[in-house]
């Protein structure tokens, strides 16, 4: 089947360098973008509108990634840049203000990500001076930080947040008292690693150390595990690899890579859909390639997007999904 | 001018022979400053308690000379700065922090080199300057506010100028204009001096916000300064024009101690940090925002920066408070933009893709061919590109949101499909069918299919006019469906005894109320289809008659009341009684009468995947000709409510799950059911389809689900008898022991929705308060107050 990928709307960002990242929010109704000129934008994209709904200035540095909360903690974005910064923005009565400053690296901070909601308002943030911070809301304005030291050597480059998930059911879970969840991230950095990290006992550990990678790490995607009985991680690398990371186990401690493709270029980043089946991946080739697991467990190529195009070339479609 | 091109060529000649790699070396002391004669073959460090010459070789620095001499040395040792001068190779400058300026001769045959002493200065002078061609002439600018030009002929200054502008952290002459010097001062002024008229500045301005502690004229660009502050600013100006104009601006993330232009490179200048950030970074003036390269050797301040030879852009000499001494490499720089990611990529909501890519990798894309193997850690445009600093100047972004044409990936279906499925209240064929046809509509044919077939497969097979009717044609297609929302007088409704009895407990009051419009649909249309539904259901009720008491009372907690003023005035129905249990009620035991009637065609069973679900159809025939036991084909659709949970359909498996009931449940683990749950509930919610959300919430037979429903707002009111805060519970004010939330019309007690003024308090239930103020513009309670209703 030939998959139509078309442009709904070219948003004029009017950043004056370069973009770094851009997220959309919860409801899919806001898209933050972050630029090397230092500022954050928040653009209203319902209905294919584009209206710049925020112009966020704090950051004294190239921004490299942006993050939203989850809604039920108000309308709250994160932040980080090279100035070695993460900002924690909160929209109050439709203004935008800083809500939190952490500055407790030595180097560019490269990523941010909140945890799911099920844990609080949690954020971890990887560093290029190879330290992963852990910044948990305590209320009163007052944020809890822990620090995972030499996280990656050379520099951490990107923090993807597992779903909640507890262990056992939630039948037996006395009212009103939170469940006990299993709080668990992935992270991926300089060192070509992609490295899982488990909180015990209120200290975070690491869990496993996934070996595949034969460059910089560049991104990491924990899959939304929507219907899913399996962990799924997705990384993608300097090296031009992509790989799928899967664990059946159910104490999580066997995963297993599949090379999903070896791109030609870098690749920069994977994006998971909501539902945890498609993945897009984006390479320095400037494409977006979109790919689905079949029926036998290999993942195909189903779309290629290509930037500054309108409809696009496709790959055939192994699986028919809905034909 | 003449004198400078001169010594342009000679340097010329001897520079290309620079050579070396990143180096470093210890030394005893933090630097204060450096600087490099002018073969770059040699530089000088200077500090407070260092005073050295070290010789550039190619593998490291050699330590040729130490300055500081005697057992005690004085004051005029301590250097704050150091200039080694570019014509005569053996003389150098310093700047002490007791307010001396300090000449050497290395050409001394004496173990002391110091040559001239000016101790003019009252307080620490901060810097001094060469003239770039006249041989003798030096410029020394004080914390004591005053600069100082020298004759090194004579034992005294020749000239004495007066910033009247705080104290004076640099001094530069113009490389072009024989006569003219520029200062920077503390208070945020540059000024332009021409050094034969000390009564006044040719010109100032105010360049910074705060101190300005360095400045440096570019040395092609005549009337080109950069200039850096303590606001962490490095802005260039062109001076060439009547007023200094700003021309760029660059921030860095700390105050900028010292500005360095690179040699051969007009856009690139070099800056270092008096405190926090220890890096060096070298900017293009056209990006302000990322540096183009950054060296990170130094482990505190770095103090001292300059390019090693002035026509060669490779190497950068640094000194630092960490006490090294470094040689970097151009080659071995970090380039932040580099590792900086050109792409941003996120998954939206409905299946949009926001993607924002670099400009110039765009543009470049038609005509760029594929580059050949090797590290592709840098981007394309640090390669092969004629251009290379135009390649980074000038890059922006595009910023697009795409719609992809994959259905499963867009997810328009899934809020249509969640606001258009039944999942209770009709009989169960009719809900299968129903669905079905949403599918259908929504071009979802497989999913449509698996409806009819889950019809088919659980339908009771007993009843020959339903049997009869099955092999056929999918049913849906011969199903008028009504409106389903419309039936207000259900409480008095005679037709209760149609009820479906193949739900849970859960279903059970949705389905008193839209069972009447069921019926009328069967009636009038005569189906044969729908009457076979019907005629299962009246037989299931016979069996689920006996817990309708049960029911009752479970749903109502106060029947009598209930009875006397009869329902139909709540607008919604009522919830369920929350129970302290958080998990829930097991569903009564209406599912035994039916269960054992399930079966199927033993041929078919084998070909039962979804995909293949149309031979079903056609095939089936024998269906109910042979008799299967019970959940004969429950295996087959727990595989098929898997398969759609993991293909990211988990509405299917959760709408299949809610409307198969107590069919199905126990094939799945709750664990499983629980997880499709949640799933769905958060993605309902995340479309922000919280009814839907709810009643899947209430369908649901998982404990921890149906408890989500039970950890509702809270809401704080007041009594609307004494005005006190209501305790937490129950309808009686605690105070004055009336009925709290009391219909002000009706005056029992409201357990619905429940309206009220804000300007009395006075309410009570939607219809009784919309009725009355339509009839009446005062309070019902006689209070008084005109209330509004809108």
């Amino acid at each position: 089947t030939v998959m139509q990928v078309s442009v709904i709307n070219t948003v004029d960002t009017s950043h004056e360098d370069m973009i770094h990242d851009a997220q959309m929010d919860y409801y899919g109704t806001r898209l933050a973008t972050c630029s090397s000129d230092r500022t954050v934008k928040i653009f209203d994209v319902r209905n294919g509108g584009q209206i710049l709904v925020a112009d966020l200035r704090g950051h004294e540095g190239p921004v490299w990634q942006v993050a939203w909360a989850h809604p039920m903690y108000g309308n709250i974005l994160a932040s980080c840049s090279y100035d070695r910064k993460v900002i924690v923005w909160k929209e109050e009565n439709g203004s935008w203000d800083k809500m939190y400053e952490y500055t407790g690296h030595e180097s560019s901070m490269n990523s941010v990500c909140w945890g799911p909601y099920d844990f609080g308002l949690i954020l971890a943030c990887g560093s290029s001076d190879g330290a992963i911070s852990l910044l948990t809301f305590t209320g009163e304005q007052q944020w809890d930080v822990k620090k995972i030291s030499n996280a990656h050597t050379i520099g951490c480059n990107a923090v993807s947040w597992a779903p909640a998930v507890v262990p056992g059911s939630l039948v037996d879970q006395p009212s009103g008292q939170k469940p006990n969840y299993v709080k668990r991230f992935v992270s991926g950095g300089c060192d070509n690693l992609v490295k899982l990290w488990k909180e015990e006992d209120g200290q975070w550990k690491e869990d496993q150390k996934l070996e595949a990678h034969s460059d910089w790490v560049r991104d990491v995607g924990w899959a939304p595990s929507i219907g899913l009985p399996t962990s799924t991680i997705a990384s993608c690398s300097q090296d031009g690899r992509v790989f799928i990371w899967t664990c059946e186990d159910p104490t999580g401690n066997t995963w297993t890579p599949k090379l999903l493709h070896k791109f030609v270029d870098v690749v920069w980043h994977v994006s998971w859909s909501i539902t945890g089946n498609i993945l897009a991946v984006s390479g320095g080739d400037n494409k977006v390639t979109l790919w689905k697991e079949s029926m036998d467990g290999q993942w195909a190529c189903i779309s290629d997007v290509s930037k500054g195009q309108g409809a696009v070339s496709s790959i055939t479609d192994t699986q028919q999904s809905e034909q | 001018m003449e004198k400078m091109s001169r010594v342009s060529t000679a340097l010329g000649g001897g520079g290309g022979a620079v050579s070396g790699r990143t180096m470093f070396c210890h030394l005893d002391a933090p630097a204060n400053a450096i600087s490099v004669c002018r073969d770059a073959s040699q530089v000088v460090v200077a500090g407070r308690n260092i005073f050295k010459i070290y010789a550039l070789e190619d593998e490291q620095f050699v330590e040729k000379l130490n300055l500081r001499v005697g057992r005690k040395p004085s004051l005029n040792f301590s250097c704050a700065d150091v200039m080694w001068h570019q014509m005569e190779e053996n003389l150098l400058a310093t700047a002490a922090t007791n307010g001396a300026v300090v000449t050497w001769n290395l050409g001394k045959p004496s173990r002391n080199k110091q040559d001239q002493l000016f101790t003019e200065h009252k307080r620490t002078v901060n810097k001094v300057c060469f003239h770039p061609s006249e041989v003798y002439m030096l410029l020394s600018g004080s914390q004591d506010g005053f600069m100082k030009c020298f004759d090194l002929r004579k034992k005294e200054s020749v000239s004495t100028f007066s910033g009247q502008s705080e104290s004076v952290r640099d001094v530069q002459f113009s490389m072009k204009e024989y006569f003219t010097f520029a200062a920077s001062f503390e208070n945020g002024n540059v000024q332009l001096w021409d050094i034969r008229r000390p009564d006044r500045y040719e010109r100032m301005f105010t360049a910074h916000n705060g101190p300005v502690f360095c400045c440096d004229w570019h040395p092609d660009d005549r009337g080109w300064l950069a200039t850096g502050g303590r606001d962490k600013m490095v802005k260039v100006w062109d001076m060439s024009t009547t007023r200094a104009k700003e021309i760029h601006c660059v921030q860095t993330i700390a105050s900028v101690a010292r500005v360095k232009w690179r040699p051969e490179r007009k856009w690139h200048l070099a800056t270092c940090s008096m405190m926090v950030d220890h890096n060096i970074y070298v900017w293009d003036v056209r990006r302000p925002f990322i540096p183009f390269a950054t060296f990170e050797e130094h482990k505190d301040v770095t103090t001292g920066i300059a390019w090693r030879h002035q026509h060669d852009p490779h190497f950068l000499l640094s000194g630092s408070k960490d006490s090294t001494l470094y040689q970097h490499m151009f080659k071995d720089a970090s380039r932040p933009v580099d590792k900086a990611n050109p792409e941003g990529l996120c998954f939206g909501l409905f299946g949009d893709l926001a993607f924002a890519a670099k400009e110039s990798l765009i543009s470049s894309d038609a005509n760029r061919k594929p580059y050949p193997g090797g590290d592709r850690r840098y981007p394309i445009f640090f390669f092969k590109k004629p251009d290379l600093t135009e390649q980074f100047a000038h890059v922006s972004s595009a910023l697009s949101v795409f719609e992809t044409g994959l259905e499963s990936g867009r997810m328009d279906w899934f809020s249509q499909t969640a606001r258009l499925y039944l999942l209770s209240g009709k009989p169960f064929a009719e809900l299968c069918d129903h669905n079905a046809k949403v599918a259908k509509e929504l071009n979802r044919p497989q999913v449509s299919t698996t409806w009819t077939m889950v019809r088919i497969m659980f339908s009771d097979p007993a009843n020959p006019n339903l049997s009869a009717k099955l092999g056929t044609l999918p049913l849906m297609n011969s199903f008028s469906m009504k409106d389903m929302g419309a039936c207000p007088d259900m409480g008095a409704c005679p037709d209760m005894g149609a009820c479906p009895a193949d739900r849970g407990k859960e279903g059970r009051s949705d389905a008193a109320h839209l069972e009447p419009g069921t019926s009328h649909i069967s009636n009038n249309d005569d189906n044969e289809e729908t009457e076979g539904s019907d005629g299962q259901a009246e037989y299931m009720f016979g069996d689920a008659e006996l817990d309708d008491d049960d029911l009752y009372s479970v749903e109502h907690d106060n029947p009598a009341e209930d009875q006397e003023y009869t329902l139909p005035q709540e607008a919604f129905p009522l919830r369920h009684e929350i129970l302290d249990n958080p998990s829930a009620p097991e569903p009564l035991q209406q599912d035994k009468a039916e269960s054992p009637h399930v079966s199927g065609g033993e041929a078919e069973a084998t070909c039962l995947t979804p995909i293949e679900s149309c031979s079903l159809i056609s095939a089936s025939q024998p269906l109910y000709t042979a008799h299967l036991p019970a959940g004969f084909f429950c295996p087959v659709v727990r595989d098929m409510l898997r398969y759609y949970a993991e293909q990211g359909d988990v509405q299917m498996a959760v709408s299949v799950l809610i409307v198969l009931g107590e069919r199905i449940r126990k094939e799945i683990d709750d664990l499983t059911q629980e997880h499709w749950y949640t799933s769905y509930i958060d993605l309902l919610q995340r479309f922000e389809l919280w009814n839907v959300s709810n009643e899947v919430i209430k369908l649901s037979t998982c404990g921890a689900i149906t408890c989500l429903n039970q950890t509702s707002t809270t809401l704080h009111v007041n009594c609307s008898n004494c005005k006190r805060p209501m305790s937490n519970r129950g309808w009686v004010c605690d105070r004055c022991h009336q009925c709290a939330s009391v219909c002000a019309v009706c005056h029992h007690v409201v357990k619905g929705l429940f309206v009220w003024c804000q300007g009395c308090s006075h309410g009570g239930h939607l219809e009784h308060m919309m009725h009355w103020l339509k009839s009446s513009p005062h309070c019902p309670a006689g209070c008084g107050h005109l209330c509004e209703y809108t």
